[in-house]
Parts: structure tokens; sequence; C-alpha cells
């Protein structure tokens, strides 16, 4: 649950979804749910020359398990709140 | 053997043998065809293993040394005892 | 009591020892990345800080069959300030060196 937490913390945020595909779409988080699938509003695509199909999509629901990464913006990243969970969780199980 | 008997102690099932080879060499083969030699530290029940004074062998050839290294258990082949280190 | 801290009972125990501390993560498609360790959880979803993420690409040389291989210069290597990786990708996490 730790990272569904904190990806609910991170809506209205901007971020860059990198899918396992290697496209990359940085949109504002809509909403995120317990398997990590992604909402996204007001996307662009990193790469347009290289997936021009996308252009006219604003908004797109990502299936968690197709990501390979996400880019968080530095300002919402609170490390010392992230190792105190981390260190719960794993003693939680 | 009737349910619930004691097994007699040459049947050894695979958690027996993953049990009995902690603190051994051992080489563990990914998926993808590269090898991992070193001394197994431990392992848990998703194959997940650590590894101490581990070599990394791509081709038969080594390509990388780790002091330690956690291997996530989707990607083991298999785990050998190994007579050399 | 600090001695249990300190011990690994099972692998994910070498991950919590690596909190905070700079690791070293081998990934599915000839991806590697160094960073900052700063959250993980049991499916290795992991949280890392200035990362550098390397992709390796061989090619074979179809004259000769050599594999050329092309290596984290230019293009092919890049920093990102802090970078979710999802765990299924993961195949090998490796801690700094411990004394």
């Amino acid at each position: 649950m730790l990272f569904y937490s904190y990806f609910k913390t991170l809506v209205g945020k901007e971020v860059t979804v990198e899918l396992k595909n290697d496209l990359a779409i940085t949109g504002t988080l809509h909403s995120v749910d317990q398997y990590l699938n992604i909402k996204l509003n007001n996307i662009r695509v990193v790469n347009e020359q290289k997936y021009p199909h996308m252009l006219s999509v604003r908004a797109c629901f990502v299936r968690g398990s197709v990501v390979r990464y996400v880019q968080l913006p530095p300002g919402s990243v609170d490390v010392e709140l992230l190792h105190d969970a981390t260190r719960r969780e794993a003693r939680g199980g | 053997m009737a349910d619930g008997g004691e097994a007699p102690s040459s049947a050894k099932t695979p958690a027996d043998f993953l049990k009995s080879i902690k603190g051994k060499p051992v080489v563990v083969k990914l998926n993808s065809g590269v090898d991992y030699r070193g001394i197994l530290a431990c392992l848990d029940g998703y194959m997940n293993i650590a590894m101490e004074q581990t070599e990394e062998y791509v081709n038969g050839q080594l390509k990388n040394k780790y002091g330690d290294c956690f291997i996530r258990g989707n990607n083991v082949l298999y785990i050998s005892t190994v007579r050399h280190h | 009591m600090a001695e249990e801290e300190n011990t690994v009972r099972e692998p994910l125990d070498l991950i919590r020892l690596s909190l905070d501390e700079k690791v070293y993560v081998k990934l599915k498609g000839e991806r590697e990345l160094r960073g900052k360790l700063h959250a993980y959880d049991q499916h290795l979803n992991m949280i890392l800080g200035d990362v550098e993420e390397t992709v390796t690409s061989v090619e074979i040389d179809e004259e000769t069959f050599e594999e050329i291989i092309k290596a984290s210069e230019g293009d092919s290597s890049r920093m990102v300030p802090y970078l979710f990786v999802r765990g299924d990708g993961v195949i090998l996490v490796s801690p700094p060196l411990r004394s």
C-alpha cells in the first residue's frame, strides 16, 4: 500500500510515465488505484515525432503493469517520510 | 506411506534442499541465461535470493562482481550447488 | 535489538539495509540504474533519487557476427532527479559494499 498511498499524494501534480514499450507520457496525475493503474489528464507524448498518433489524445488511463518508470516531481518527494513509511511496511510484512 | 507420516530421511523435498544449501557456494541461472556464482546467504518463498561474493557470468564470461546481491525470484531458472567457487 | 535490525534473515533484509544508500539495479531490457534508495516494497517497486540510467544495446555486425556493444555514453545514459521503478522489471539489486 506504500506506493498507492504515495501516488495519491501526487494527484494534481505533473508526472512523466514511461511505459515498457518506450512510450513516455507527461501529464497531470488525475487518479491512481491499488494496482497503480494511473489516469493522466492534459497529456503530451515526450517524443511526438516518433508517436504522432497520440497527438489528439488529451487524457489516458495507463494499466499499472505496463509502467516501467514514473519520473516524480522533485518538490513532492519527502525523503524522510518515505524512509519511515518503508521501514513500517517492511516490519508489517 | 500413510498420510501425515514422516518422510524417510532419504526423501528430500525441494524445500529441504533449499534449506540445506544456505551458506554454500551455488550457481543461480536466470531465465535470460545469465549465471550468478556466489555464496547463498538466504532465500524466501518467492525464490528471491540474497548472495555474497557474487560473480556474474554472461555467455561463460565474467562480467561483474557484487559484494552482496539480491536477485528477484521471478527471474530464477534454477539454483545449483557447486564443488568449487 | 540493534543486532536484530542488522541481520539478514530473508533476502529483502538486504534491501532494507540499503535504505538511504546508493544502490545498483539491473533491469530487464539491458537497463541499469544507479541511485539512492528512498523507498521500496515487497514487489521491489522502488523510489530512487539522483538516478543514472544506462541502456546498453547490443548490435550484431552482419558481416562478422561480432557483437558491438554500445554502452553508457551519450544518448544511452541520462540522469533523473527522482524515479519510481516498477518492481516487475527488476532482475538484481546490489547494495553498496558494507563492512
